[in-house]
């Protein structure tokens, strides 16, 4: 990304934490990026529907950038799992600008928000392919099909915690070991031999 | 008191079909009677369904509705004294009952555990997939329904659609275990509605069966492997923030969530 565009985001996403979607105009990214308007028009042809969607996923992608960072020298694919989990639910609970529009103006955020997550969910995929390849998917397990699932149930945990305490590693450990990983990888299920390993840590 | 709205006679919307009139319609005046009362509030709601799937909210009014369950304005607002809002809401509460109803059928019938997983899910899946308001809103109004499926929103669903899954579960397994694979499963069913996969229609048995098959009942081993071995505190969480896990009492502030909850989509998000 060009830096002009990329401080015109940076500039647009401080006005949304400040004013909101609703109140964020053109003129006011512009200010703020300190560039004229038509550096603004230039690099968003589409004005002000199309700063904001940008922006959307522009702190999408910076909020997955900080969650790869935090998951790189995990040993296990269960240890990428809790440790991505983990700090997706706290980056959720303690984004504060997130929480804000949501509470503010979520029917401005969620359409935006909801075409990310298609992406997200891609990506989430492809993350896994390698860790999946390397530990192995248990017998009769499609890994494209395996992947998929895998994040759509980690999207559906980051965003609604349900009965589970994710800032609980225990318990962590064990959604990891049970509702994801259990029909995915080989030895993760009760008996196999990932079992009593998985309990140990879990513990 | 009575909101006007617009009375707008759209062509259009005049020639698309009715319900037949209704025979207890003539005779408003003792519409009092429960079982009229009940009759009507159905028809009222069938043929708010209908203006949804045809126009959405926006441009659905009280008159629409009237000429579409082929009651007076009076009846309509006899039924519900809030107009077009309490409407609404009136249909959401009630497709949740139907779904959930439906459900019951499916989850009561199954001999076996598996064919509980596959039957609700196939079951939720189909009606969300068919449902043609729900259609129209997300593909015209998708601020409408995509409230209802995030963050604390989707959390409330998840609970209200768990604790009513859980009890007919908990034939196979312990009730905390139900609990948590009726939560499991709905996200499941909302995962798929939302974001449909061609490798993945949860409509089809067979599919679903796969799905269940190699997924989740081994997760569901584990899951009770692990509640053997660790004492894990999985009592429902008290509040969409889930800021309080040790709520000792289960399921007791639950029944106020249970409005807004179908509001589950199929696809207009893919």
């Amino acid at each position: 990304m060009d830096d002009t565009r990329q401080r015109i985001l940076e500039a647009t996403y401080a006005c949304v934490a400040r004013w909101g979607l609703a109140k964020t105009t053109v003129e006011d990214a512009a200010r703020e990026a300190n560039v004229s308007r038509a550096t603004v028009y230039r690099n968003f042809p589409g004005g002000r529907d199309e700063l904001l969607e940008a922006v959307v996923a522009w702190a999408t992608l910076e909020f997955f950038a900080r969650l790869y960072e935090r998951v790189q020298g995990a040993e296990s694919l269960e240890e990428v799992m809790e440790r991505g989990i983990m700090f997706a639910h706290r980056s959720i609970v303690e984004h504060e600008v997130l929480q804000r529009v949501m509470q503010t103006e979520p029917e401005k955020l969620l359409p935006a928000l909801t075409v990310e997550s298609n992406r997200v969910r891609r990506g989430i995929a492809e993350f896994l392919v390698p860790f999946l390849e390397q530990r192995g998917v248990a017998a009769g397990v499609d890994l494209k099909e395996a992947a998929d699932f895998l994040a759509r149930m980690v999207l559906s945990y980051m965003s609604a915690p349900g009965r589970w305490d994710l800032d609980d590693p225990v318990q962590v450990a064990q959604l990891v070991r049970s509702e994801l990983l259990a029909g995915v990888v080989s030895g993760a299920g009760p008996g196999g031999p990932g079992g009593p390993e998985a309990r140990g840590s879990a513990r | 008191m009575v909101p006007e709205g617009a009375t707008g006679t759209d062509p259009d919307r005049a020639a698309a079909g009715h319900l037949p009139a209704d025979p207890g319609a003539g005779a408003e005046t003792g519409s009092g009677r429960p079982d009229q009362t009940a009759r009507h509030r159905v028809r009222i709601i069938d043929a708010t369904l209908a203006c949804l799937a045809r126009h959405g909210t926006v441009k659905t009014t009280v008159d629409d509705i009237a000429r579409q369950a082929g009651v007076s304005r009076a009846t309509v607002y006899r039924v519900f004294p809030g107009g077009r809002d309490e409407m609404l809401a009136a249909v959401v509460d009630t497709e949740m009952a139907r779904l959930f109803s439906a459900l019951g059928v499916r989850l009561g019938e199954a001999v076996d555990l598996t064919e509980a997983l596959v039957g609700g899910i196939v079951e939720a899946s189909t009606r969300i997939r068919g449902h043609q308001a729900l259609a129209y809103l997300v593909e015209h109004e998708p601020e409408m329904v995509l409230g209802h499926l995030a963050f604390d929103e989707s959390d409330r669903l998840l609970t209200t659609a768990s604790l009513f899954a859980a009890p007919f579960l908990a034939r196979w397994m312990s009730p905390m275990e139900a609990g948590r694979v009726a939560e499991w499963a709905t996200r499941i069913v909302l995962s798929y509605a939302i974001a449909p996969s061609t490798h993945m229609d949860l409509t089809d048995p067979a599919r679903a069966t796969h799905l269940v098959e190699t997924f989740v009942l081994p997760g569901i081993g584990a899951l009770h492997d692990s509640e053997c071995t660790a004492t894990i505190d999985i009592t429902p969480f008290e509040s969409p923030g889930h800021t309080d896990q040790t709520d000792p009492t289960p399921q007791a502030d639950h029944t106020d969530h249970t409005d807004h909850t179908d509001h589950t989509d199929q696809g207009a998000m893919s």
